[in-house]
This record gives C-alpha cells, structure tokens and sequence, in this order.
C-alpha cells in the first residue's frame, strides 16, 4: 500500500511540477516509460509470489530504463532507430502481458 | 535453460522467444530468494523499504513526465487551423462579394458602352462586338447543338487491352487529354460555335491539358464523366462528325478500350461564358477606318459622366490606355473594339 501511495506521490509532483523535458530525451521517454512498466508488474508478481526483494527490484528498473533508452539510442546511431523501439516494445509488452496474467491468477484464482 | 543431461527440447532453437514468453519474471528475484531462504531468512523483503518507496515515487514522476511530455497538444494546432479556416471562409466570402460586384459593373459598362455607339452613330459596331463575343467566348449562349458524353472504361483497372494504346502510363480505359483535345478539335471542325467540357467554355486561350492523372480545362481540373457541349446547327453537326476523324477515333475508343461515349442532340442547351477572361492587349483603331468614329466617339463619352472613374472604358482615342476589366477583341482588319469580358446579361442564340 505504500508503495502505491509512493507512485501516486510521485504522479502528483510530475503532473505539478512539469518539468520541461530536453528534447534529446523525448525519443527515450516512452521506452523509459514501458521499461518501468515492465520492473514495477515484475515487482508486484514477485510480490504475489512471496519472492520479492527490494535490491533486485530496484536493479532491474534502472537496468531495464538504461538497457531500453541506450537500444534505442544505438538504434538511432545506426539508422534502425524506429525498427530497434518496436522490438523493445515487443519484447517488453509480452514481458509485462505475462506477468499481469500471472499476478490476474494469484489475485483472482482465474 | 536446459542442462545437458536434459532432452533437448524441440524448441530449442527458440530459447530467445521461450524464455521471453516462459519466464517473464526477472529470475534474480528467484535467485535472490533462494539466498535469503539458505541464511535462514524470510524469501520476501518488506515492499516498504525506503528503496522501494524511492523508486515507486520515481516510477510514478516518470509517467507522469513522460505522459505530458509525449501527449500531442492538440490545443496549439487546432487553434491556428481554425483561425486559418476562419479566414480562408472569411476571404471566399469576399472573393464571392467581390465576384458580384464586378459582374454588377461589367453589365453597367456594357450598356454604357452600347449607350455611347448608339449616340456616336456607330450602332453597326455593336453587332460587330456581339458577334466577336461569342467567338471569344465573354458571353453565355444557348441554343441546340451536341451533347457527348465521354467516360472512362467501366473496368479501366482490368482491360485486356492494356499497353496497346500509347496512353503514357495511363490505364488505357481511361479518357486521356488528347482524345479530348481530338474530339473537341473534330467537333470545332463540324460547325460548333461554342464548346464547352464541364461547364467550362472553351475559348482560344483555354488548353485542354493534363496533370497527373487529372485532365485540366483552362487550368481547372476536370473529373469524369466529361460533358462536351457543343452548340451549333445539331443535324448538321452530328452528320459530319460521325464520319470524321475524331467521330471514327471516339467510335474506336468505344470499341476497343471500352470508353462510353453518348452523343445527343438538344434544343436548349447552354454554354456559360469563361469567367477568366480579362485583357491582355489593347490597340488603337487605325485611323484610316475610324476617321469618323473616333471623334464623335470621345465626344459622346465625355459627357457621359454616369460612367465610374474606376471603370475605364477603352475608348477607341484612348490609345492603348489599359482597363483591366475591359477587353479588347480584335477584328482581322486590325481595328479594335473594347469590349466587357464577361457579361451575364445577354444570351445570344447560336443557331443561325
């Protein structure tokens, strides 16, 4: 439950504060964003699972945003910018569909 | 993933997809969980650590960043449009006024200018005017005459035919710009006195043209079915064509590439004045054949003070004063008449 009211904490001062993003980073916010996605559903599974451990957690978020922002960087290097985003989407959605399924049967039994 | 003392999986040339579909969840939690189970401690941390609640408030700062950095702002774009709308209507509205006006004026210009040959003695010119009107299309006419409707192929994507006519890329059931300027030309030919393809008149400066795969009459695009009226005597007219060149080459375009044609006599059919018109030269009467015109002329016209500073006629001792909305049609003798570009009041009948 903390947590949760950390994240709302969190929406709350980005919605208020609405700090100006530099525009290089735009190309790797939503990547950044989906990568977070991906290690906070993680999280609650491991949760569910009675397996979670804070360390871990808090290593695979960094390392998911990084390891998504610098493909998408490299992608853009290299010219395969738009094709090299799809894959992490792809890869990180069925990531994230997977684990929601997971944490649906540990909640709803269904 | 599999040990070796392990079958080896049918798939397992698919690790990359089986692990990313098997094993969603980081297996460093399970790791983690397995040391923490060997020293004798609970599998689970506390979700309530001061590491945690940080990354959550970080986690939810980034969506938020990220959701209102990335939404699209639909407000700053939708406005300018609008404005832009707003302003394209307001000037067609003023383009339309204006229309009006100078239709208004051309007419007042047109009597005045009869006004002034009949006073001046010189009534034999206004025939001459109306006559060079039709020819050069500044006048609406109606009349009987031929009607030919030309269309593409009902199945222009799918004909056999395909590449034996030099259509340039076209699909070669389509109606291109040459069979329209062959038909057009064929039906001047027979007779016509006035032409017009989609209610627009053809006159000598209207080209019949094509951009892409559109056809452009007078620099206005066209679209099919393309309605070629033309007035004239209709029995004659339909008589000869057939038989001409272009008769025998729209008959062919029926036959072999599947071009619907229709032609059709009328008796009230109209064709419209070209709206662009405007001069583009001007010329002083030669003086031999106007001798005594030209002085009884600016007589007349000079009292003539109804007449709108602000629409000059070409008067024939003018010299080659220019009057934008005026135009000069000239006669073969060399001699020129000024005359209003488009007038909408008067229709004259082309059937002799």
């Amino acid at each position: 439950m903390i947590p949760a009211l950390g994240l709302l904490v969190g929406l709350t001062i980005g919605l208020l504060v609405d700090p100006a993003v530099p525009v290089w980073i735009q190309p790797y916010l939503p990547i950044a964003v989906i990568a977070a996605l991906d290690a906070v559903f993680g999280a609650v599974r491991a949760v569910l699972d009675g397996i979670f451990n804070d360390k871990v957690f808090v290593v695979s978020f960094l390392s998911n945003v990084i390891v998504a922002a610098f493909i998408v960087f490299l992608g853009d290097q290299l010219g395969v910018g738009s094709q090299l985003s799809t894959g992490v989407v792809v890869v990180l959605g069925v990531r994230i569909f997977s684990n929601v399924a997971s944490i649906r049967r540990h909640l709803f039994r269904a | 993933m599999s040990t070796p003392s392990s079958p080896r999986r049918p798939d397992a040339s698919m690790t990359l997809l089986t692990s990313m579909l098997e094993r969603p969840l980081d297996p460093g939690y399970q790791q983690a969980a397995d040391r923490r189970a060997a020293a004798g401690l609970p599998a689970a941390t506390p979700t309530r650590t001061a590491m945690v609640i940080a990354m959550m408030v970080v986690t939810g700062f980034l969506f938020a960043v990220g959701a209102q950095a990335l939404r699209p702002r639909p407000t700053a774009a939708a406005s300018v449009k609008g404005e832009l709308v707003a302003r394209i209507e307001a000037i067609q509205t003023q383009g339309q006024s204006q229309e009006a006006a100078i239709a208004g004026l051309r007419k007042e210009v047109s009597e005045l200018e009869a006004l002034a040959l009949r006073q001046a003695g010189a009534a034999d010119l206004t025939d001459t005017i109306k006559e060079l009107e039709i020819q050069a299309g500044f006048t609406p006419m109606k009349g009987s005459g031929l009607t030919l409707t030309v269309g593409d192929a009902a199945d222009s994507e799918s004909d056999a035919d395909a590449g034996s006519r030099p259509s340039g890329g076209f699909d070669s059931g389509r109606v291109t710009s040459s069979d329209l300027q062959i038909i057009v030309n064929g039906l001047w030919g027979v007779g016509a006195e006035a032409i017009a393809i989609n209610g627009h008149r053809l006159t000598s400066t209207a080209a019949i043209r094509f951009a892409g795969q559109a056809i452009i009459v007078d620099f206005r695009p066209i679209t099919p079915p393309y309605v070629i009226t033309a007035l004239g005597d209709a029995a004659r007219m339909q008589q000869l064509f057939e038989p001409s060149f272009a008769g025998v080459y729209l008959s062919q375009l029926e036959e072999q590439f599947g071009i619907t044609t229709d032609l059709t006599a009328g008796d009230a059919l109209t064709v419209p004045a070209d709206s662009l018109t405007r001069l583009t030269s001007a010329k002083p009467i030669d003086a031999r054949a106007t001798a005594s015109t030209v002085p009884s002329l600016g007589g007349t016209s000079a009292p003539a003070g109804t007449e709108p500073n602000d629409q000059p006629k070409d008067e024939p001792d003018a010299g080659s004063r220019e009057a934008p909305s005026a135009t000069v049609t000239e006669t073969s003798d060399g001699s020129s008449l000024t005359r209003d570009a488009s007038d909408p009041g008067p229709t004259e009948d082309a059937t002799p």
